[in-house]
């Protein structure tokens, strides 16, 4: 009556749960359909463009590392399709697909595959690839990087009126922003479809509120201190998409709750004073990835109580 | 009606419908049994028989003077024919002594006794004289349980009538067809331990036995059942009485320490059957289940049947069986072959087939924290593999592995298939080889 074969032996649980790391980033590329959409719809051929050679470009990137580094083939994972639509999303629809290809190579093949592969990051790579291109346009004149109306297809971002503090009638209004008129990056055109992607992730238990929230709230609560307007602070820019689908990457974050708040805050606090006091582009990247380099740190200070540690018998 | 549960834990697929109804069925003797003469936390027996001699059901065939342990006995009547090692659940070669079984099997344990006036000493000595370890699985000694240090008082007994694991029914039968006895054990335990409260804990997925049981404890004082979430570990001990009572059991601890017992429901029903009519376990309610089991049942089972036979009497596989699991699929154990004996813990044998396992290659950990919510001991689940696997196991142990009780929750929900419990169990022999 023995199986010929045999039967498998191995520890429990025998058992799991259908989720596999494949499961996680469909569904974040699920919740970005939303965005992709708007942002399609707003800059039309420009985003086409850009979403596809991103994409393109990361699929290749992993399957050409893994191949040298020796590792298993883990492209089904899709890991490698989010960091390059996340990174098409970050930047405005008129830099030219060969930038963005530049952008996706450090963010694949040097940020996520030579550190080891997806889990090894300590950085978020979309986030990486971006702001090296970010530093690379100031090389690489005379790429103009968010500058002016080109085309009518892209305008001023809103974020240099918030710098400029100007409160005439030119900078977008929120509704604007809410909706999908903004202008600036693919990932900036509307606050409501990174909302419905967002709650889609929670609704499928991916993000929980801890990080995007304390950011947010980290953010209003700064700039209305220091005097800037927080609705205008939170809904401008790239804070939404980076609150909710960035900051909140499995690998870079903190895996507590309670870590999670205090690494949603510092993110928050960093984004308010470098968009205050220094550079209004790129700040929620340049926050996020400072947040990152914290959390070997933050996960390593904070041991979570165990059961019936903390509770006082009865 | 309110539902008490814990934090954390997980809501696995429970698959119990293929058995919750099915009454317990009885299963032809098989032609020999294996008594095992270890089947319970503590000090192994030592065999008092020999080949060739004759035993009847109920001999105590297996006892030692050790405080922690169970005596073992003949599950049925008929000629010992050997006493030697035979491979355990857990792969582990054990001393037992193998009773080629008779054709006939008189049982002899017809009348009840009154048991009005039963002290608390005698209720533990009935405890050890059976033989009765912990049903559910974790097989300590009941009379040791029953005997609480003087300095922590005992102010309520527990009945863990969860069955929390996927698949398992036989406590829901032993529930239903034995409401009663299980009442009047519990009533035992807490003369026993002279306890004033007595709560029977039952999660929400056997609504029947919570109606059977308050029909029957309208009148009684002290004793209630409480309905409870249906969730994975809600029958481990810590779980349940912080569910139950809000008392939690601090970290190390035994749950005497909040003044609470709890024992499992198949221990009280066979409790009282031992106090009653005089009988030892020498048999057991096991579920058989699982997609790779033609007929899926409860049946009742003599200690000692080999796996084997009891699958056989289960109309054998069906579906290309990939694991044989010895308990539950939550924490059970995989058998490479069908050989070994079943034990008094023995709760259930599931076999699983192809995909059903979840079994994949183990990647790197993605950072998901969905073991850190999952785990309902507050634990670390990521950090404690991380600095096992680098071989830390001081940094291990300061994230609290010895207080993993390896219910597997980290495991179930890990989407990068990570083996927590296979580490941990790596990291507590490490750390127990050091001291």
């Amino acid at each position: 009556m023995n199986n010929a074969k045999g039967f498998t032996v191995s520890a429990p649980p025998h058992i799991r749960s259908e989720e596999e790391v494949s499961t996680g980033m469909r569904d974040v590329l699920i919740a970005l359909v939303p965005l992709v959409a708007v942002s399609i719809g707003f800059f039309r051929l420009y985003a086409v463009v850009n979403l596809a050679a991103a994409v393109l470009t990361a699929v290749v990137c992993e399957l050409v590392m893994r191949k040298i580094m020796g590792g298993k083939a883990t492209i089904g994972d899709c890991s490698a399709i989010v960091t390059g639509v996340l990174l098409a999303l970050l930047l405005p629809p008129v830099v030219p697909a060969w930038y963005v290809v530049i952008g996706v190579v450090i963010a694949v093949a040097i940020v996520k595959e030579l550190m080891g592969g997806l889990g090894c990051n300590l950085f978020n790579p979309a986030l990486f690839g971006f702001v090296s291109l970010l530093m690379l346009s100031r090389v690489w004149q005379p790429i103009v990087y968010n500058l002016g109306s080109i085309n009518g297809v892209t305008t001023a971002t809103p974020l240099t009126y918030i710098k400029a503090g100007a409160l005439n009638g030119i900078r977008p209004g929120y509704w604007d922003l809410f909706f999908g008129n903004a202008g600036g990056a693919l990932g900036e055109v509307s606050v409501i479809a990174i909302l419905v992607g967002a709650a889609y992730l929670m609704y499928k238990g991916q993000i929980t509120w801890h990080i995007p929230l304390s950011i947010l709230g980290s953010v209003v609560v700064l700039s209305a201190i220091l005097g800037a307007n927080p609705l205008y602070m939170i809904l401008a820019g790239g804070l939404m998409l980076g609150s909710f689908f960035m900051a909140t990457d499995w690998v870079t974050s903190p895996d507590s709750k309670y870590v999670q708040v205090i690494y949603g805050i510092l993110i928050g606090v960093c984004v308010v004073l470098i968009r205050l006091y220094a550079a209004p582009t790129g700040a929620v990247a340049y926050s996020i990835l400072i947040g990152n380099a914290f959390v070997p740190l933050l996960n390593g200070l904070i041991i979570r109580k165990k059961f019936g540690e903390s509770k006082a018998v009865a | 009606m309110e539902l008490k549960t814990f934090t954390g834990g997980i809501h696995p697929d429970y698959r119990k419908e293929a058995t919750a109804y099915k009454a317990t069925e009885e299963i032809a003797l098989p032609e020999e049994v294996v008594i095992q003469m270890r089947q319970h936390v503590g000090a192994p027996n030592e065999p008092t028989v020999s080949a060739g001699d004759r035993v009847e059901a109920g001999t105590t065939i297996g006892s030692t003077e050790a405080f922690v342990s169970a005596p073992v006995h003949a599950s049925v009547s008929g000629e010992v024919t050997e006493i030697s090692e035979q491979i355990s659940f857990s792969g582990a070669l054990v001393n037992s002594v193998t009773i080629k079984v008779d054709p006939d099997q008189p049982d002899k344990w017809t009348g009840k006794k009154n048991l009005e006036g039963i002290t608390p000493e005698q209720i533990r000595e009935i405890a050890k004289e059976s033989g009765l370890v912990g049903l559910g699985g974790a097989a300590f000694p009941t009379h040791i349980k029953l005997s609480p240090p003087a300095d922590k008082p005992i102010d309520i007994v527990i009945i863990n009538g969860c069955e929390c694991e996927p698949f398992l029914t036989c406590d829901h039968r032993v529930m239903l067809e034995n409401t009663e006895d299980l009442i009047e054990g519990l009533k035992l335990m807490m003369k026993a331990v002279g306890a004033g409260k007595g709560i029977i804990g039952i999660e929400a997925n056997k609504m029947d036995v919570v109606e059977a049981v308050e029909s029957k404890t309208a009148s009684e004082s002290g004793v209630e059942v409480m309905p409870l979430e249906v969730k994975y570990p809600q029958g481990n001990e810590k779980m349940l009485i912080d569910a139950l009572t809000g008392r939690r059991v601090p970290p190390g601890k035994l749950p005497s320490e909040v003044g609470v017992l709890v024992q499992n429901s198949g221990t009280a029903v066979a409790l009282y059957k031992a106090a009653s009519t005089g009988r030892p376990v020498i048999d057991r309610i096991i579920t058989v289940s699982g997609s790779g089991i033609r007929e899926p049942k409860n049946v009742r089972v003599r200690i000692g049947t080999r796996i084997e036979h009891v699958i056989e009497q289960c109309g054998g596989f069906v579906n290309n069986p990939e694991k044989v699991i010895m308990g539950g699929p939550m924490t059970g154990f995989a058998q490479k072959s069908l050989s070994a004996p079943t034990v008094k813990g023995t709760s259930g044998i599931v076999v699983l087939t192809g995909k059903e396992t979840g079994e994949s290659e183990e990647r790197e950990c993605v950072g998901c924290g969905k073991c850190v919510d999952a785990c309902p001991m507050f634990l670390m689940p990521n950090s404690i593999v991380k600095y096992i696997k680098r071989n830390q196991y001081e940094k291990a142990d300061k994230y609290g592995v010895k207080d993993c009780f390896e219910c597997g929750c980290c495991s179930y929900v890990c989407p990068a298939r990570i083996h927590h419990v296979g580490y941990v169990r790596i990291a507590k022999a490490e750390l127990a080889a050091k001291k």
